[in-house]
């Protein structure tokens, strides 16, 4: 391992993905938020009455509920939010193959790798510009299983029972009021159905990216996983930096039931004007099993707390989450975990590195429904701070109403210790060096998990001498 | 041998007939909850032998009291403690320092051969008896009605009172104390002395039906030593009481206290309490929490780290039984660098007895070298009992070492698995583990007398 790195040069602080294409979109809507922006949303994707229905009645619930003010500051928001565009259509069809995507968008993802790691070690992808995906497939051999793997609107449209028996069930409009915006204006996401048994060992992804200044990006994915199925889910995002504050919300919905696992991998690298309010949630079933890793690297401010509903007597849930606030950054994240069914189990496991002027807080809920009776949650939570102007919090809730559950949470908060600095230093590496390599040991028990050997362009995202011993 | 003949009456007649009619806008205005007797004009009666400076401390505070919501369970805060539980609005004002013509044997028991170094005794909002040893007291030495010291020791008692440890902003309830509180105990060591044995106080409920406003204010001056043991105690009620309590407690550079508060009301009373350490230079405040009693008990406790090198040490208890709902809400502020907090609470909860706990450690930014720990661990010993857990860290200095854990859980299977088989019954191994899981918080205690009253408590409720 090469020992010239620096904290600074782990690649964290650097934005790679501010290139902007020119373009000009299909369909443009008018800033701001309103029902008519709504309607016309509805109007261009050719949705049933219901659909309609549903945005609107999400909408109502959006403007009565109340900015939340139990989390990081949303005072600025309200100012983005009138000169967002919320609906953005780049291309008029869908690509099946890249050859169908526009040239300039399909540079865009060429420039992020994405079709190159098709080729290599994906499933299959989605790729979505500004509000709808430009791009979906899947490789044949998927296809010929029974994998359903589409936009989320060719979803509605080719699956319209499977989908509206399945669509937010997960998370209902009035669940938070995010939840309900992503309602009422959703565009562009997956549609995944994974069928029963069917084991699927490469992952599918969805990697968005949003090109246009002040744009409102509001993806909305529903899996479903079937009895015994098994698979895994990769999402990336990105988009240029600009001077204005721009805005990403998404709900995702995953039903895994019976015997089934699932895993939910994200990478978020928004640019650090994004603000990025995302609701990701998970039904399990009977000895279900889900996992959520959550990576935060980019955006001006993340709040986000991927759940495991554990409703089926022994489901599992996980999250593991790792978070990065840089200058002027802050990761609001975290995960839930509600046992409501007995010999349920779940875990969750934060490790966040604040520098600079960055703040990283870890909010999360450990509840145990009366009833849920033997389950056990263990929650640990550990804090690196770099600067002495870094800053981290930790917000956790347990909740247990019932006697035979076994709870813990346990978290701690440090700087990099003198002692292995002067360990590693002794053995002739500088502090700079030292640190480095303190910090990759810090989040190494997560980032080994990440999958790196099957998104190239991940490894863009975090250098790869952060995992060097993983590479 | 100090008495409290002295102490003025105050007529509250007044007050009760001018609440019946209200004559304006900001009484009628009054906000939800409000208890008619609970009103400005009680505020003046109780202010009335008072100094200007505290009557108008109490004015303002009574003005705080008015402009600040009823807390809501919207607020995190109160988010699991409804404020219709404490009964405010079925509850009178106790009569401030009328004194009961006879003390309640169960009153005059509390205090009954305890090793103490002064005793304090409050009945229904009164002082009925204050002793302090003559030695300590040519010392110099002050354990005194706090309204008499705040006319004999205005400097003392002015910096201190409802100024920077609990000033009236603190919240509703702490603005109510500190507009309506009576038979305030106050305690003052001075520079270098140390007192061997504890100062007790002891408050009793002798009927329902009353609030009453408990202040304590002790401060310990550069170097001294002590320890205060406050006990709230009263028969089982079938109707609510009210006890909204305010206590601060200031230790100077390098001194040593220790502040147990021991909650073991009958059931039907509220308590409400605000604490507040505040610790200097050098110093060692520890506290003890336990809750025992009462039907509904919220304890909100604020542990300053004001001076460099300062330590506190937080210890809690609870023990809960039928419907009891126990609520702590902790603070570790570290606003001094090289401050070592410690902070250890533990629940052991029967039937449907529910515990709440929401701690934080708060490191304000300089606070480098800072060592802050929290633990809160629940046991839950029937189905329907249950437990919220929050220990939050909020943290803005790099240079720092702090830490948190939380655990819910039943009896270890294995522990008393181990002990049967050593030839113990159930219910004796049960009895042993609950009374290991206290001890832990006990052993940090070093007031024995203490310990051992505690271990009784404790084993007097032991299914």
């Amino acid at each position: 391992m090469p020992y010239d790195e620096t904290v600074s040069n782990l690649g964290l602080d650097e934005y790679k993905y501010h290139f902007i294409d020119e373009e000009k979109p299909f369909f443009q809507a008018q800033r701001g938020l309103n029902e008519q922006v709504v309607r016309q949303i509805s109007e261009n994707k050719g949705e049933p009455e219901w659909m309609l229905d549903f945005r609107l009645k999400a909408l109502e619930i959006y403007n009565q509920k109340p900015m939340p003010t139990w989390g990081a500051d949303l005072r600025g928001l309200d100012e983005t939010m009138d000169q967002i565009y919320f609906y953005i259509r780049p291309q008029e069809k869908i690509g099946r193959s890249w050859n169908d995507v526009p040239e300039n968008i399909k540079r865009t993802f060429e420039r992020l790798g994405i079709p190159e790691a098709e080729q290599k070690v994906l499933a299959g992808v989605g790729a979505q510009y500004e509000s709808e995906m430009v791009y979906h497939s899947l490789k044949k051999e998927w296809t010929e299983k029974g994998i359903i793997f589409e936009s989320i609107e060719d979803g509605l449209r080719l699956y319209p029972e499977l989908f509206r028996e399945h669509f937010s069930t997960v998370i209902p409009p009035a669940d938070n009021k995010f939840a309900a915006l992503n309602s009422a204006v959703w565009s562009g996401g997956s549609f995944v159905y994974i069928p029963k048994g069917v084991k699927i060992d490469t992952p599918l992804q969805a990697y968005f990216r949003v090109n246009q200044e002040q744009m409102g990006q509001f993806e909305r994915t529903l899996i479903i996983v079937e009895d015994g199925a098994d698979a895994q889910y990769i999402e990336g995002c990105t988009a240029p930096v600009y001077s204005t504050n721009s805005f990403h919300s998404g709900v995702i919905e995953i039903i895994v039931k019976d015997n089934a696992r699932f895993r939910y991998v994200t990478i978020q690298n928004w640019s650090n004007n994004m603000y990025n309010l995302v609701t990701q949630r998970a039904l399990v079933h009977e000895h279900g099993h889900m996992e959520w890793l959550d990576g935060n690297l980019g955006s001006k401010l993340t709040m986000k707390y991927p759940s495991c509903y554990l409703v089926g007597e022994g489901a599992h849930g996980e999250v593991l989450s790792i978070a990065y606030a840089g200058d002027g950054q802050h990761q609001d994240t975290g995960g839930k975990v509600v046992h409501a069914a007995p010999h349920t189990t779940s875990q969750i496991i934060s490790k966040s590195i604040s520098k600079g002027t960055g703040r990283s807080s870890y909010r999360g809920l450990a509840k145990v429904y009366d009833g849920a009776t033997r389950a056990k949650s263990n929650v640990a939570c550990d804090a690196l701070l770099l600067n002495e102007t870094s800053r981290t919090d930790t917000f956790p809730y347990i909740e247990i109403d019932d006697n035979t559950a076994s709870v813990g949470h346990e978290a701690s908060v440090s700087k990099i210790g003198d002692e292995q600095l002067f360990y590693l230093m002794s053995r002739g590496m500088s502090e700079d060096e030292a640190s480095a390599m303190i910090v990759r040991g810090f989040i190494e028990p997560i980032s080994k998990e990440l999958p790196l050997e099957y998104a190239v362009e991940l490894n863009r995202l975090i250098e790869l001498e952060m995992e060097g011993s993983v590479g | 041998m100090a008495d409290v003949s002295s102490a003025p009456r105050i007529d509250l007649s007044k007050a009760k007939k001018k609440a019946a009619q209200p004559s304006n806008g900001a009484a009628a205005a009054a906000p939800e909850g409000v208890n008619e007797h609970i009103n400005r004009a009680a505020v003046e009666a109780v202010a009335a032998q008072d100094e200007p400076w505290l009557r108008a401390l109490r004015l303002s505070a009574w003005k705080v009291y008015e402009d600040t919501p009823l807390p809501t369970r919207k607020l995190e805060e109160w988010r699991y403690t409804d404020v219709s539980k404490l009964a405010l609005d079925r509850v009178r004002l106790a009569d401030g320092l009328a004194r009961p013509a006879t003390v309640p044997a169960g009153a005059r028991a509390l205090l009954e051969g305890k090793e103490a170094a002064g005793t304090v005794l409050q009945v229904d909002g009164s002082l009925v008896d204050v002793r302090l040893d003559e030695e300590l007291r040519q010392r110099g030495v002050i354990l005194m009605d706090l309204a008499e010291a705040a006319r004999e020791h205005p400097d003392l008692v002015r910096e201190h009172l409802a100024t920077k440890a609990l000033p009236p902003a603190a919240g509703k309830f702490a603005a109510l104390n500190a507009a309506l509180w009576t038979a305030g105990v106050f305690v003052y060591v001075p520079r270098g002395v140390r007192l061997e044995k504890p100062i007790r106080v002891a408050r009793w409920i002798s009927e329902p039906g009353v609030v009453v406003f408990p202040r304590t204010l002790v401060i310990a001056d550069e170097g001294s030593h002590l320890a205060y043991v406050d006990e709230f105690a009263s028969p089982d009620f079938d109707e609510p009481a009210v006890s909204i309590g305010g206590v601060e407690v200031f230790a100077a550079d390098e001194a040593d206290v220790q502040y147990v508060s021991l909650q073991l009301w009958g059931r039907g009373v509220r308590h409400l309490s605000a604490q507040r350490t505040f610790a200097e230079r050098g110093s060692n405040l520890d506290s003890l929490v336990v809750n025992l009693g009462a039907s509904v008990a919220r304890v909100d406790l604020a542990a300053r780290l004001e001076g460099p090198g300062s330590r506190s040490d937080m210890l809690g208890l609870c023990f809960g039984q039928d419907g009891q709902h126990f609520d702590h809400n902790t603070r570790q502020d570290h606003v001094a660098d090289h401050a070592t907090s410690d902070l250890l609470y533990k629940g052991a909860l029967y039937d449907r007895a529910h515990s709440v706990f929401r701690g934080i450690i708060k490191v304000f930014p300089g606070a480098q070298r800072t060592d802050a720990y929290q633990t809160n661990r629940n046991l839950l010993l029937s189905t329907e009992a249950g437990a919220e857990s929050l220990p939050n860290l909020e943290i803005q200095a790099d240079d720092v070492k702090c830490s948190h854990g939380a655990t819910v859980g039943q009896l270890d299977e294995e522990e008393l698995f181990y002990l049967m088989s050593r030839g113990m019954t159930h219910r004796d191994a049960e009895r042993l583990v609950i009374f290991g899981f206290f001890n832990d918080v006990l052993e940090r205690l070093p007031l024995p007398g203490v310990v051992e009253e505690l271990r009784a408590e404790i084993e007097r409720r032991i299914h």
